[in-house]
């Protein structure tokens, strides 16, 4: 039974990944980025420069890049935003809307990174990170 | 709606029909299309830039609040947690505003206000500072700031932040204090998956009429947004006399009738004793599990209570849910140094000497994506010989006590 349930659930992630492959985007002339760059960009920690852009909360893909590069679920992700800005340690990224929204707000900054679906990509950005 | 869809409809029907016969219907076709994705760049680029016109100023003010409401009842009035057998809904109900405002990108202005329950909702100032960051990691800050002695310090009030009902009282209630006015200075040292940040404080504070001052300290945390580690040492000298409410009956000198009287016992006299602190944390979160252990002394100088303190908190998270337990302990190190000899000294044991161990069961509920409800039954026993440390027991009535609290917690 057990074994059953695992393959489901091993089946199941497969399905999931496969359709919602989440990756970074920089402007076209950006450089290549690590994961733990991304992890600490998106966490507003170390000294970096770039302007990070997140999708809304409650987006999908957004839960996606989060399980994969900060290893936060929603609530988790609220919780330390809570606690970043009470402690007036940081503020939250600002957020777009939509996957063509976060597109032109990245391609027109050379500075800014954020996230889409792969399947929304095309030549205005450049992905610089696949998680 | 309709209308605009069928006008223009018809306008790219009669466009086409004009031009079919002036060039090729398929490069027209890819020639509107790329028409209408630059349209759609350009509209985009305007508004982004008119966005980050009327957002400079605006954007430099940030407004964020909290919220708790707590229900709190107990089996008994040892006064555990301000708790008794009539529900109270204010003890632990707070409510706190903050306002940030970023002078430079480096440099930002912080207040938060907060209004609590158990203070009958006065508002006070928990966080007012200036901090700036300097490039290379290290920022200062100066002005009202949190005590940073404990994990949770920090956000001892956003309960939204913390995974159970409230931090364990063994380990929190040690030091009565948790806001000093002064500066800091913390450095922070990325490393490629990890962060370490040593700080420094020193100020003064004041709490129920003793001063505390000269106080100086220092943490060091290094976290992965999976474990943390923590350390911390403070010191302080402690000066004023320490006083205990009780109401007294006396005759009134007009009528001669019997009448309760409230007044402030002085029960010891602190004269610039020195008081340390030393702690020690780590927390583990993968997303699923979650611990948290803490482990503090607290020593002051004379016949004020020395005490070690210790909890450790397990929690599992499932969906929404988050069940967790808690032990935790409290006890007092010094009780030989209050050798009881007369009423006075009996007096002092029975104030200053504690012991205590709680276990707590609870459940945290992320009921909407900014709220958190949590529902927390803590048992506290193996009170000893002595009060469980409950200024409100010293007569040893109770020698254990169950507190029941429902809360929920709110970010804005």
């Amino acid at each position: 039974m057990n074994k059953l349930l695992s393959v489901i659930a091993l089946s199941l992630s497969a399905v999931v990944s496969a359709q919602a492959a989440v990756v970074v985007i920089g402007a076209p002339g950006a450089a290549d980025i690590s994961a733990s760059d991304a992890k600490k960009m998106f966490l507003g920690k170390g000294s970096s420069s770039a302007v990070v852009y997140e999708l809304d909360e409650g987006n999908a893909t957004r839960s996606e890049f989060h399980s994969k590069v900060t290893k936060k679920s929603d609530a988790q992700l609220k919780a330390f935003w809570s606690k970043q800005v009470f402690t007036g340690k940081g503020n939250p990224p600002a957020t777009v809307n939509s996957a063509s929204a976060m597109k032109s707000t990245i391609a027109s900054n050379p500075n800014a990174i954020g996230y889409i679906d792969e399947a929304d990509l095309d030549d205005s950005v450049k992905v610089i990170l696949k998680p | 709606m309709n209308d605009k869809i069928n006008f223009n409809f018809a306008l790219k029907s009669l466009a086409m029909a004009v031009s079919v016969a002036l060039v090729p219907a398929q490069a027209f076709a890819a020639d509107e299309q790329n028409t209408d994705e630059k349209i759609a760049k350009l509209e985009q680029q305007v508004k982004d830039l008119q966005q980050q016109q009327t957002a400079s100023l605006a954007d430099r003010f940030k407004f964020n609040g909290f919220m708790s409401g707590a229900y709190v009842s107990a089996d008994n009035n040892s006064g555990y947690l301000g708790s008794s057998t009539s529900a109270d809904f204010s003890e632990e109900s707070k409510m706190g505003f903050q306002a940030t405002f970023a002078i430079t990108p480096q440099t930002q202005a912080v207040m938060q206000l907060m209004m609590k329950g158990e203070n009958d909702w006065d508002v006070e100032a928990e966080w007012a500072y200036v901090s700036h960051r300097f490039d290379g990691g290290v920022q200062v800050r100066g002005g009202k700031l949190r005590v940073p002695l404990f994990m949770y310090s920090d956000y001892l009030d956003v309960g939204y932040a913390q995974p159970f009902a409230r931090p364990p009282e063994e380990v929190y209630g040690t030091v009565p204090f948790t806001t000093y006015t002064g500066g800091d200075i913390s450095y922070d040292i990325d490393f490629d998956d990890s962060t370490l940040t040593m700080q420094a404080f020193g100020g003064e504070s004041e709490e129920a009429g003793i001063d505390i001052s000269n106080i100086i300290g220092a943490n060091v945390s290094w976290t992965d947004e999976i474990w943390t580690l923590r350390a911390v040492y403070g010191q302080a000298s402690l000066d004023g006399p320490v006083t205990r409410p009780t109401t007294i009956t006396m005759a009134d000198p007009t009528t001669g009738l019997p009448v309760d009287v409230n007044v402030n016992v002085r029960i010891l006299d602190l004269d610039s004793e020195k008081a340390t602190f030393a702690g020690v944390g780590a927390s583990y979160d993968n997303g699923q599990f979650l611990a948290v252990a803490e482990w503090t002394r607290a020593e002051v100088a004379g016949q004020y209570s020395d005490s070690d303190a210790g909890y450790i908190t397990l929690g599992y998270r499932i969906n929404a849910f988050t069940p967790y337990v808690t032990a935790a302990y409290y006890e007092t190190q010094d009780d030989d140094e209050r050798v009881v000899v007369d009423e006075n000294s009996a007096i002092l044991a029975a104030l200053f000497n504690g012991q205590r161990t709680s276990y707590s069961a609870g459940l945290r509920w992320d009921a909407l994506d900014n709220l958190a409800v949590k529902f927390d039954v803590t048992y506290a026993t193996d009170f000893g010989d002595t009060s469980g440390g409950f200024q409100t027991n010293v007569l040893r009535e109770y020698d254990d006590v169950t507190v029941y609290t429902v809360k929920f917690d709110v970010v804005f």
